[in-house]
């Protein structure tokens, strides 16, 4: 079993258990698990066939990205395999601890409305981050209280930054 | 004879390209204007002539009336197209362009004047006949009036900004607490946006379908109505899906609409293209009038499919006095079949529609029978963060809707674009999902919708990801890279193949070796 950071072309960070088993592996995301199998090449030169969770799916490569059904694709900007901390879960690793607030994208932190110390509720908007002219409003997924922030109003942020945690 | 020499294009991205193939077409020069960031773009590739007019933030080029009319005067332009969007309803850049002798192709500055507003536009709208929702005659002065004339009309209503436009400037308010909570700040936002203060009130239709239509006059006092456009797919009211006809209008009841509307138009003098946007409700099978768009809109190309006609050249033709080439009867026999546009955007679906901004790395783009696209971008090109996130449009015809729906999901199977996050896998979801298949929506559909979609389109992005993992780690990955490699430098007939010449070269420049 190995943790794996896969980054896509666009900036999207996936975290990753992975179990490779004697044919069959088994990855586990945020919010699903796929059974992925090797089954042999395809009917033409290059394309290969995997069985993911029962479904038979072509993949092809060109010009780096990953080709699925030529209807969709994928690309690998860089893939890590990260250390599982101890104490940690799988769950933790996978989703962040609880409390941790990452950044859902790339931009600049615009205000932030908390001090650290503050109670909050949850839905309380807690930061505003801009991106491609437009404001997102980060709420609170639970109550609590600010416990630390850990970014300044104007710093840039990519997605996946921890911004505050909440206890 | 072409009407005009030259012809600036005044925009960028998807529509400054599809003006300039019309041009282009007519046997006229096109010129293109771009910013700091749209050095590389694809307009100012495709354009004969291209002037740079300033900084990336629009406010310094796009919307630099001044930098544009300079660039049409270096370029001795005859014409200037403004596009949608940036200063094409802006009446002084109109005003400006006929100062310095050069044809505005648009509607005539004075009836640009006379609905500044969108309140200027309800009034004319009650004098033409045209039915109007519930609400102020004019702006709102205070909170307390507003508060009692929210009463009277009754919750829900629609705070909108007078002097708004493209969706934004508008707030649903249901209870008076809430209206109290607005007022203000919204006239703040107004001013901020717009300039200007000015509130109104409205009622505001209950998931109401969102329907326009399509004025089209010339300067002989001739109109006609091109039918309607279905832009009902939205998200914060702004359209991502729009089809015509729409899937809900009788003959009648579209119909009905022509008379007030070319009324409407008469009363201003209008010429060239007006789009009527309106509310349609299910229930009560009313219109109400929202706003005239004084300009070509985003969405025209599915009106030219089942008319078979070209928007853009009649504009250019209308405002080099050419009367229209078709009566409203002609035009009724030319409706054929169905049409549906999907706007690519560069964003996010999985996160609130944020912008995506950055190099086009993977371009593939749908071709044959029923689709037209119309883009903005291609292979390499880059997607700047300053503008709109609209970066291609694909249009699907059909014999009918669902053969529209059929080649639509086929065409956005076959169009792949990496590099940038697009909504090309959320129209997929969309494109088979029952409500839409039925013409069952409304304006809420895509907040209704919001839990499914997201659902589907996370599980597909993990998936993915999942497999791209496997690849990796087992090796076939690196095996299809190496395999693509050797193939590709055998079809293009890379240097590398040739290994004697290299090896020659290598020893001659090579000191050590002695003949």
């Amino acid at each position: 079993m190995k943790v794996i950071r896969v980054t896509n072309d666009v900036n999207d960070v996936f975290t990753l258990a992975y179990d490779q088993r004697n044919k069959k592996d088994v990855v586990k995301a945020e919010s699903n698990e796929f059974e992925i199998e090797y089954i042999g090449p395809g009917w033409r030169d290059g394309e290969m066939l995997f069985k993911i969770n029962g479904e038979v799916h072509r993949v092809y490569v060109d010009n780096g990205y990953i080709i699925i059904d030529d209807e969709t694709l994928f690309k690998i900007d860089r893939i890590t395999e990260t250390p599982v901390e101890e104490g940690k879960s799988l769950e933790e690793v996978i989703k962040g601890k609880e409390g941790e607030i990452l950044s859902p994208m790339q931009g600049r932190i615009v205000t932030i409305r908390v001090k650290e110390g503050d109670a909050v509720t949850k839905g309380q908007p807690l930061l505003s981050i801009e991106a491609m002219k437009s404001e997102t409003v980060i709420s609170a997924p639970t109550a609590g209280t600010v416990q630390k922030i850990l970014v300044k109003p104007g710093q840039g942020v990519k997605k996946g930054d921890l911004l505050l945690i909440i206890k | 004879m072409p009407p005009f020499g030259k012809v600036l294009v005044a925009n960028r991205g998807e529509i400054a390209v599809r003006v300039m193939k019309a041009i282009k077409e007519m046997g006229m020069k096109a010129v293109a204007v771009y910013s700091e960031a749209d050095k590389y773009a694809l307009h100012v590739k495709y354009a004969d002539e291209a002037y740079y007019i300033g900084p990336a933030p629009s406010l310094q080029s796009y919307l630099n009336i001044q930098a544009i009319i300079d660039a049409a005067e270096k370029a001795h332009a005859d014409a200037i197209h403004p596009g949608y969007g940036f200063l094409s309803e802006n009446a002084d850049f109109a005003e400006a362009v006929v100062k310095a002798g050069i044809t505005w192709i648009g509607p005539p500055v004075d009836a640009m004047r006379a609905i500044k507003s969108k309140l200027d536009g309800k009034r004319i709208a009650k004098m033409a006949g045209v039915p109007i929702s519930p609400g102020s005659d004019g702006p709102v002065e205070s909170l307390d009036e507003a508060l009692k004339l929210a009463e009277k009309i009754g919750y829900p209503v629609m705070v909108k900004a007078a002097f708004g436009g493209g969706g934004t400037g508008i707030t649903r308010v249901d209870t008076p607490e809430q209206l109290q909570e607005t007022w203000e700040r919204n006239k703040r936002l107004a001013y901020q946006a717009f300039g200007k203060a000015d509130l109104y009130i409205e009622k505001a239709a209950i998931n109401p379908r969102h329907i326009e239509f399509q004025l089209i006059g010339d300067k002989h006092g001739n109109y006609v109505v091109a039918w309607e456009r279905e832009c009902t797919i939205q998200r914060r009211n702004q359209k991502l899906i729009e089809e015509a006809p729409s899937p809900a209008l009788k003959m009648e009841e579209r119909e009905s609409m022509f008379e007030p509307i070319i009324k409407f138009g008469q009363i201003i003098h209008y010429y060239t293209l007006g789009t009527f946007e309106t509310v349609f409700s299910d229930t009560t099978r009313e219109f109400y009038f929202l706003e005239l768009n004084k300009r070509l809109q985003v969405e025209h190309p599915i009106t030219e499919m089942i008319f078979r006609i070209d928007l853009v050249k009649l504009q250019i033709r209308i405002v080099a006095d050419e009367p229209l080439p078709f009566t409203q009867e002609e035009l009724n026999k030319r409706a054929r079949g169905h049409a549906i546009e999907y706007r690519i955007n560069a964003e996010d679906p999985l996160n609130d529609f944020t912008g995506s901004s950055g190099y086009i790395t993977y371009y593939k783009e749908p071709t044959g029978p029923g689709v037209r696209v119309d883009s903005g971008v291609t292979l390499g090109s880059y997607v700047p963060p300053f503008y709109d996130s609209l970066i291609s449009k694909l249009i699907v015809y059909g014999e009918n809707r669902a053969f529209a729906i059929q080649a639509g999901i086929r065409a956005l199977n076959d169009y792949k674009i990496g590099g940038v996050k697009t909504t090309i896998e959320l129209y997929k979801w969309i494109s088979q999902e029952e409500d839409f298949q039925k013409g069952k929506f409304s304006t809420a559909y895509i907040a209704e919708k919001r839990e499914q979609f997201l659902k589907y389109l996370k599980q597909k992005e993990e998936m993915k990801a999942a497999l791209a993992t496997v690849m990796y780690e087992r090796g076939y990955f690196k095996k299809a890279m190496q395999a693509q490699q050797t193939q590709s430098d055998k079809t293009t007939g890379s240097k590398r193949q040739s290994g004697w010449k290299a090896y020659g070269l290598m020893a001659q420049s090579s000191p050590r070796v002695l003949w």
